[in-house]
C-alpha cells in the first residue's frame, strides 16, 4: 500500500501537535486520520481525549488525487475539532405552512399561512397565537423581550405589519401598532440594533424604516379622500406611518438585515443587494449577482453576507468589497432554491440553509464541498431556518411542521 | 503539210487527223455524205448514213460482221491494227504506210511534216539597243511624263485618312522573336489531371503459406473450423480454398478451381474502375449554420424548480398577474386557483360551472381582474390579491358603471355577479351564444377578445369593451374555423390565427392588411413579440413557424423539435426567450433575438428542452408563459400540474 507523506496543523492552539510530517496509508478516510491526530494528543497530553473526535478538511485536497501523485511533496491537513451532529428535539405542528421563525432563548415566534403568528416555549408548547391580520403571516421578528411584557412584529400579505406588546404573565397579547403604508405584501422585517426601529421590504419595491417604541398617539394618515370607516372597524391597533422610504430596487425585496444601527442591507428580486445608510436613506453600494435572491444573513463574527438564491448555491459576498461584487464562496450541495439561509450567531465558519429540496443543511465555510450535516426531516420545501444564540437550530416549511435541534457548541468553547 | 500553210493550226490530234484522212480518202473515191458534222447516232436507225452531192442517199455497207468475225478479223489480218472505220460512210479504211507514220508522229506530239525544223534560230525584230534607226518613230505620249491625276487624288485620300485617323500607320515590328508557352496557364505544382485520373488495376494476392503443398501445420484447418468453413457463405469465407498438405510436388492433383479463379481475375480487371469519381469533400460540420453556444445565451430557464400541485384534472390554461407574484390556473376540474409563485402555495381556488378553457389575467397593473372562460362564459374574477387599492378601484370601477340610456341589443348578455358568486370574486359574467375557448386582454386591459371556434360562422370573434360593457363582432363574417386571436402589443392591430392563414386586421381603418401562410395544417396557437414585429405560431403538426412581418408573410423559419403537436407558445416579455409545449411533455426554450437593425434577421437559437410533465391521455403540456420580469417559465400540462423552471 502506498503511503503519503502527511503534516497536520490547526489553529486551536489547544490541539497543537509536533510539525512533522507523518507517513500514512494513501487510502486514509477521515476517521483514520483522526485516530491518527488523537492517539498523537494523547501521547502528548498523556489525558483521554477520545471524546474529542476530529474532523480533518484537506486544504490540499491531495489524498483524493493519489494517482497522479508526486510521492516526495508533503499533504498538509488542516484539522479542527469534531462537533456532534444536531440531535432534533422537538417537532411542533402548525395548522398550516410556517413561513418564518424568529427564536430567542426561551421563546419560539412562528408565522403561519393561517394568518396568524405563534409563540411556543422551547418545549413546543404552545403558548399564545397572535391573530389579526387578514391574510399570509410572513414574516416575524422578535422586538424587545423582557420578563414579562415582549414586543413582536408580524408583516403580513395583507400590506401591513403589526406590533404586538405580548404579557406573557398574564398570557396576553395586545395590538399596539398597525404599520400601514406598503403597497404589496410585506415579506420581510428587520429590528435594528439598538431596538428602537424596525425596517421592512415588501414587493411593492420599497423600504420603508418605522419606529419600533409603541405610542399611544396615532400617526397621521395623509388619505383624506380614502372612505376610513371600513378599514377602521377591521383595524386592531393604532395605525403607523414610516419614518422613511427607501426605494431604489427594480423588484420586489424579499430579504433585509441591518449590518449595524447605521447601515441596511437588502436583496431583491433584481438580483442585487444593495446597503443602505439608514439615517440618510443613501444607497451606498450594490453587490449584483445573476439570480433572484431569496434570503441574506450576516454574521458580525466573521464579516460576511451569505445569500441564497433561485438556484442551487448558498453564495458568500463581502459587503466591505467595493471593487466589483465578487462572490467569495459558493456552497453548492442542494437541489432546489435555496429560499433560508442563516449564519451561527457564535461561530464564524458555520451557517445554515434550508432548501426548496426538503434538506437543512449546516455548513462550514471552511470545506466548501461539503456540507457538514445534512438535517433531512421535512417531507416538504422549507421555508423559513433560524439559529439562535444558545445553539438551537429551527426549520419550518410546507409541510407544516417546525423542527427544532439542540447544536452543541463547541466544546473547546465552553472549555475554555 | 502545205495545206496548213494558210491555217494558224497546223494539225490535229489523233482522232481528228483520223477524220480528215477519211476525208480525204472519201475525196478520193469521191463519195462525199453531206449531212456536215453531226452526230452520226442520228442515222442509227436508218438503212442510210447521210447523202452523196446529188442527193442520193448513201447506203450503210452491208456489216454482218458478229463477235466470232471480229475475232477471226483480229487474228487472222495482219492489217487488223491499221484498218480503221469510217463513220461517216461505214466503210473499212485500211491505212497506208505514210498515214500510219504521219499517225506516230502526231501522237508523238511531233510535227506532221518531216522536214519542218521546229528549232530554227530566231531574228529579233526589237532589240534593247538604241538603233540609229528606229523601227517605228512615233514621239512619246505625253501622260507619260504628266504625273497622273487620278493616282494624286488617290493619295490625298490616303493622306487624308491618315490625318484623319482612319488608316492607322503600320506598327512598327517587334524584333523580339515571340514563341508560344505551351505549359503558361498550367500550375507546375499541381499534379496532371491524366495523371491525377490514373487508376491502376487491382493487383493480385499474391500466395501465401497456405497456398502452398506443404503448408505449415497452423494453416492447415482443424476439422472444426473446416466444418464452419463449408458451413459459411463462399462469398464470407476468408479463404476460397481448403489448404491441403501433400507429401511431395508430384502428388498435387490439378487445380480444380482454375479456370473459375481466372475468370473472376478477368472480371476483377474488367469491372475494376477506370475512373475516379471526383467527390466533394465537405465537413458535414460546416454545412450547419454557425449558432453561438446556448451557455452564451443565459439567462434562460435550465431546471424544474416548483411545481404546483392541487388540481385533479387537466390544467388548460395558465398566465401570471403583471407583477409577476400570482399565478392563474384554470382546470378541468371546474376551478381556477390562485398560487404564489415564489412558494407554490394556492392561495385561493374559485369554483365555476365548468371545465375552465382559458384564463388571462389583466395585463393592465392598475386593474386586477383576471378573464376566465368556461362553456359559453366568460367570468371576471376580481382574485382580491395584490395591493389592496387596487383590488378596491377595481371593484369600483365595476359598480361605477352606468346603464346607457339607448339599450344596445348585444349578441353576448352582461351581467353583475350577486351572491354566492361575488364573495368568491365573481365580478362580471358574459354569456355568450357558443362556447368559448380563448380569452385574451388587450394591452390596455379594456378590451377583452373572445374566440368562439365554429366553422362558417359569422360569430367567431367577439371583443368585449369592459368599462362600457359593450360587446362588438369585428367581422362580418369569418373565413375558416378560428384558432386564437391576439391584440397587437402596441399598434392597433388584430391578429386571427385560422387552421392555415394568420390574417392581419388594422382595427382603425377595419381592413386586412396582411395574411401570414404557415404552411402548416392546423395552426394551434399564436404569440406576438413584444415588440410587435414578430409572430410565432405553434401548430398540430409538430411545428412552430417565426414569421417576421417586415420581411414576408411565409414563415421566416419553421422549427420541428417537438415529436407531437404543439399546444402553447408565449414570448418572454423583456428577455429574447420564447418557448412552446407540447403533447410530448417536453417544453423547449428558445433564444429569439430580434435586433433593431432591419437589416438583421432575429437570431433563434434552441437552448433547453424542459421536460417534467407525465403524458396523461396522450396529453402532454397544455399552455406555457413566462413569468414578467424574471427568465422563467410556467407550464401547465395534462398531469394536473403547474411547473415552474427557472
Amino acid at each position: 500500500m502506498s503511503q503519503v507523506q502527511a503534516r497536520f496543523f490547526t489553529e486551536n492552539k489547544k490541539y497543537l501537535i509536533d510539525d512533522v510530517p507523518f507517513s500514512i496509508p494513501a487510502a486514509s478516510e477521515v476517521a483514520d486520520l483522526s485516530g491518527v491526530i488523537n492517539k498523537l494528543l494523547e501521547a502528548k497530553n498523556g489525558q483521554d481525549l477520545q471524546d474529542f473526535l476530529k474532523v480533518i478538511f484537506q486544504k490540499l485536497c491531495g489524498i483524493y488525487y493519489l494517482e497522479t501523485w508526486d510521492k516526495t511533496e508533503v499533504v498538509e491537513i488542516e484539522y479542527v475539532e469534531k462537533f456532534t451532529a444536531p440531535q432534533p428535539e422537538e417537532c411542533i405542528m402548525h395548522d398550516d405552512w410556517i413561513s418564518s421563525v424568529e427564536a430567542d432563548s426561551e421563546w419560539i415566534l412562528t408565522g403561519s399561512y393561517d394568518k396568524t403568528a405563534r409563540i411556543w416555549s422551547m418545549e413546543g408548547k404552545a403558548v399564545m397565537t397572535v391573530a389579526g391580520h387578514t391574510d399570509v403571516v410572513k414574516d416575524v421578528a422578535w422586538v424587545k423581550r423582557s420578563f414579562s411584557h415582549s414586543l413582536l412584529l408580524t408583516a403580513s400579505l395583507d400590506q401591513t405589519i403589526m406590533l404586538w406588546e405580548w404579557n406573557s404573565e398574564r398570557n396576553k397579547v395586545e395590538a399596539r401598532h398597525c404599520c400601514r403604508g406598503h403597497a404589496g405584501s410585506v415579506d420581510t422585517v428587520a429590528v435594528d440594533p439598538t431596538r428602537t426601529k424596525f425596517c421592512s421590504g415588501s414587493w411593492d419595491k420599497m423600504l420603508k424604516i418605522w419606529s419600533a417604541v409603541p405610542t399611544v398617539e396615532e400617526d397621521e394618515i395623509e388619505e383624506p379622500n380614502r372612505p376610513r370607516k371600513k378599514q377602521k372597524t377591521e383595524q386592531m391597533g393604532l395605525t403607523r406611518t414610516p419614518l422613511m422610504t427607501f426605494s431604489g430596487h427594480n423588484e420586489a425585496v424579499s430579504s433585509v438585515l441591518w449590518m449595524d444601527a447605521e447601515e441596511l442591507c437588502s436583496a431583491s428580486w433584481d438580483h442585487t443587494i444593495r446597503l443602505w445608510d439608514a439615517e440618510t436613506g443613501e444607497q451606498k453600494s450594490t453587490l449584483t449577482g445573476s439570480k433572484v435572491f431569496n434570503s441574506i444573513s450576516y454574521s458580525p463574527l466573521c464579516r460576511r453576507l451569505a445569500s441564497g438564491s433561485t438556484d442551487r448555491h448558498v453564495r458568500l459576498w463581502d459587503p466591505r468589497s467595493k471593487d466589483g461584487s465578487l462572490v467569495l464562496l459558493s456552497l453548492t450541495s442542494h437541489n432546489g432554491w435555496v429560499t433560508a439561509v442563516r449564519w451561527s450567531p457564535s461561530h464564524e465558519h458555520q451557517l445554515v440553509s434550508g432548501s426548496l429540496d426538503n434538506v437543512v443543511k449546516l455548513w462550514d465555510t471552511r470545506s466548501c464541498k461539503a456540507p457538514l450535516y445534512d438535517l433531512a426531516a421535512h417531507e416538504d420545501k422549507i421555508l423559513c431556518v433560524d439559529w439562535t444564540e444558545n445553539g438551537l437550530i429551527l426549520s419550518g416549511g410546507a409541510d407544516n411542521k417546525l423542527y427544532t435541534y439542540r447544536y452543541s457548541t463547541c466544546v473547546s468553547d465552553a472549555g475554555a | 503539210m502545205e495545206w496548213y500553210k494558210d491555217y494558224p493550226h497546223i494539225g490535229y490530234d489523233l482522232e481528228v487527223s483520223l477524220l480528215v484522212f477519211i476525208t480525204f480518202s472519201v475525196r478520193s473515191q469521191d463519195i462525199r455524205n453531206t449531212v456536215g458534222n453531226i452526230p452520226m447516232e442520228w442515222y442509227k436507225d436508218y438503212p442510210h448514213i447521210g447523202y452523196d452531192l446529188e442527193g442520193k442517199k448513201i447506203f450503210k455497207p452491208i456489216r454482218n460482221k458478229d463477235e466470232l468475225d471480229e475475232f477471226l478479223d483480229k487474228m487472222e489480218n495482219p492489217d487488223y491494227w491499221r484498218t480503221v472505220q469510217d463513220k461517216m460512210t461505214g466503210a473499212d479504211i485500211r491505212l497506208s504506210d505514210e498515214q500510219v507514220d504521219l499517225v506516230h508522229r502526231l501522237q508523238q506530239g511531233k510535227f506532221g511534216d518531216v522536214n519542218f525544223n521546229e528549232y530554227e534560230p530566231a531574228i529579233d525584230f526589237f532589240s534593247n539597243e538604241v538603233m540609229i534607226h528606229p523601227v517605228t518613230n512615233r514621239p512619246q505620249d505625253k501622260r507619260s511624263f504628266i504625273p497622273s491625276l487620278i493616282e494624286k487624288e488617290k493619295v490625298g485620300k490616303l493622306v487624308h485618312a491618315i490625318k484623319m485617323g482612319w488608316i492607322k500607320p503600320r506598327r512598327p515590328k517587334e524584333t523580339t522573336p515571340q514563341y508560344y508557352d505551351l505549359w503558361a496557364k498550367e500550375d507546375p505544382n499541381s499534379i496532371l489531371g491524366r495523371h491525377k485520373m490514373h487508376v491502376p488495376a487491382p493487383k493480385m494476392k499474391l500466395p501465401g503459406h497456405e497456398e502452398s503443398y506443404n503448408p505449415p501445420p497452423e494453416y492447415l484447418l482443424s476439422e472444426e473450423e473446416r466444418l464452419a468453413w463449408e458451413q459459411q457463405d463462399p462469398e464470407y469465407r476468408k479463404l476460397s480454398f481448403l489448404p491441403q498438405k501433400f507429401a511431395c510436388l508430384r502428388a498435387v492433383p490439378a487445380y480444380s478451381r482454375f479456370i473459375h479463379e481466372r475468370f473472376e481475375r478477368c472480371l476483377d480487371l474488367y469491372l475494376c474502375p477506370r475512373q475516379r469519381k471526383m467527390r466533394v469533400n465537405v465537413n458535414p460540420e460546416d454545412l450547419i449554420p454557425k449558432l453561438p453556444k446556448p451557455k452564451d445565451l443565459q439567462p434562460f430557464p435550465t431546471t424544474q424548480s416548483l411545481v404546483y400541485r392541487g388540481h385533479s384534472s387537466l390544467v388548460r390554461s395558465i398566465s401570471v398577474s403583471p407583477s409577476g407574484q400570482w399565478l392563474v390556473s384554470g382546470s378541468d376540474d371546474c376551478t381556477v386557483r390562485f398560487w404564489e409563485v415564489s412558494t407554490a402555495r394556492c392561495l385561493k381556488t374559485v369554483e365555476v360551472g365548468g371545465a375552465v378553457k382559458g384564463v388571462a389575467w389583466n395585463p393592465n397593473p392598475s386593474i386586477c381582474l383576471v378573464a376566465v372562460s368556461y362553456d359559453d362564459t366568460v367570468v371576471l374574477l376580481n382574485p382580491g390579491l395584490g395591493d389592496r387599492l387596487v383590488c378596491t378601484a377595481t371593484d369600483q370601477l365595476i359598480s361605477s358603471y352606468e346603464e346607457p340610456e339607448e339599450v344596445m341589443d348585444q349578441s353576448v348578455q352582461w351581467a353583475v355577479a350577486e351572491g354566492e358568486g361575488h364573495e368568491q370574486g365573481h365580478r362580471l359574467i358574459l354569456k355568450h351564444p357558443k362556447t368559448v375557448r380563448q380569452v385574451t386582454w388587450h394591452g390596455k386591459g379594456d378590451y377583452l377578445a373572445c374566440v368562439m371556434p365554429d366553422n362558417g360562422s359569422s360569430l367567431q370573434v367577439v371583443i368585449h369593451q369592459v368599462s362600457k360593457r359593450r360587446t362588438q363582432n369585428p367581422f362580418r363574417k369569418n373565413k375558416g374555423l378560428v384558432q386564437c386571436v391576439s391584440f397587437h402589443p402596441i399598434r392597433p392591430y388584430f391578429f386571427v390565427a385560422t387552421q392555415r392563414y394568420v390574417r392581419v386586421y388594422n382595427l382603425i381603418k377595419q381592413e386586412l392588411t396582411k395574411k401570414l401562410m404557415a404552411n402548416c395544417k392546423w395552426i394551434s396557437s399564436m404569440a406576438i413579440h413584444p415588440g410587435g414585429d414578430n409572430v410565432i405560431c405553434g401548430s398540430y403538426d409538430c411545428r412552430l413557424a417565426w414569421f417576421d412581418l417586415d420581411l414576408s408573410t411565409k414563415p421566416y423559419k419553421v422549427l420541428r423539435h417537438h415529436k407531437k403537436a404543439l399546444r402553447s407558445v408565449a414570448y418572454h416579455r423583456h428577455y429574447p426567450l420564447f418557448a412552446s409545449g407540447s403533447d410530448d411533455g417536453s417544453v423547449i426554450v428558445c433564444h429569439g433575438m430580434v435586433y433593431n437593425d432591419l437589416l438583421q434577421n432575429p437570431l433563434i437559437v434552441p437552448v433547453k428542452v424542459l421536460k417534467g410533465h407525465t403524458i396523461t391521455h396522450d396529453l402532454g403540456v397544455l399552455d406555457v408563459t413566462f413569468h414578467p420580469t424574471q427568465p422563467w417559465v410556467f407550464s401547465s400540462g395534462a398531469d394536473g400540474t403547474v411547473r415552474l423552471f427557472t
